[in-house]
């Protein structure tokens, strides 16, 4: 492609030939009319969108923060729940005297003999 | 390609709510979004409603116009992608084949119709154009925007213009050409 200093300024004589050819054949002012007539409708359909956009942020956030807070209380509850001393009282029913042993139990469950105990009785 | 200034006066006044302002732009730009338009589109109605998208959707995005640049480029980009997306949108239409007679050749014209016959062929010959290089030369040798400007309105490099519009200008300037032949 040889470019000639022409190619760089418009070219007069093509320039009004292809506007005439493009030039719109109806009033100049029934277009403006008509574009201006639907800029209210413009500016409140771009608003709904963004309003929408944060409503659609907005409710999968409420719905997470929801789950973490009951994940948080049910893994909570998991930890600090107290660990059985024995066997025995791990079986027991929650009230009564495994419970009362449990809470009493001034050291803590020798493993060795839990397993043993359960192999014997076997 | 009117003052930078008044313009981005009138783009602030429109941000802060001023009504009239933003119809003052349109009165500004309204031929040559519709001529950009027509560029893309070749249908003059398809090509209303896309300038009219375009200003639409200018006048929403806004408060995004720096102001440190001119703001013809910044509409006509607006414009440009509002009439692309519009023939991407529309019901497939078959592309009709052009009658040899309205891009070269054919019968001597009538003395009383050679204007309009000459808008014939020229839009008929725009049509044979692939988009970016009937657009560019349209930005460039109608709306007098620089390359750099239509490499910016059209997300092209500054290069890819040129060619654009010297290919554009040899199809078209061979049709002027041969019309000026005939009605001699």
């Amino acid at each position: 492609m040889n470019e000639l200093p022409s190619d760089f300024r418009p070219d007069a004589e093509l320039g009004a030939t292809l506007r005439s050819a493009l030039e719109p054949k109806d009033d100049h002012a029934a277009f403006v009319a008509r574009v201006m007539a639907r800029y209210d409708q413009a500016l409140a359909r771009a608003m709904i969108p963004t309003l929408d956009v944060l409503a659609s942020w907005f409710r999968p956030g409420i719905a997470a923060a929801a789950a973490a807070l009951i994940a948080g209380f049910l893994l909570g509850r998991a930890v600090l729940a107290p660990a059985p001393t024995s066997f025995d009282a791990a079986l027991a029913p929650v009230e009564g005297p495994g419970l009362a042993a449990l809470v009493t139990a001034p050291d803590p469950p020798d493993a060795s003999v839990v397993f043993t105990s359960l192999v014997e009785q076997r | 390609m009117g003052s930078s200034e008044d313009d981005a006066a009138l783009v602030a006044r429109t941000v802060a709510g001023d009504r009239a302002a933003f119809g003052v732009l349109v009165e500004r730009y309204t031929g040559q979004a519709r001529r950009v338009a027509r560029a893309v589109l070749g249908d003059p109605d398809d090509a209303d409603d896309a300038a009219q998208d375009g200003f639409l959707s200018a006048l929403v995005k806004l408060a995004q116009y720096d102001a440190r640049r001119p703001f013809g480029p910044w509409l006509m980009r607006i414009v440009a992608n509002a009439a692309t997306d519009r023939r991407r949108r529309r019901t497939v239409r078959r592309a009709e084949p052009l009658d040899p007679s309205l891009v070269g050749g054919g019968p001597r014209p009538d003395a009383i119709a050679v204007r309009s016959e000459l808008g014939e062929r020229l839009r008929a010959a725009l049509k044979e154009l692939p988009e970016r290089r009937r657009t560019a030369v349209v930005l460039f040798d109608v709306e007098g925007y620089s390359h750099a400007e239509i490499a910016g309105i059209l997300g092209i490099p500054e290069g890819t213009v040129r060619s654009e519009v010297f290919h554009a200008r040899r199809r078209l300037r061979t049709l002027l050409a041969d019309w000026k032949e005939q009605v001699r």
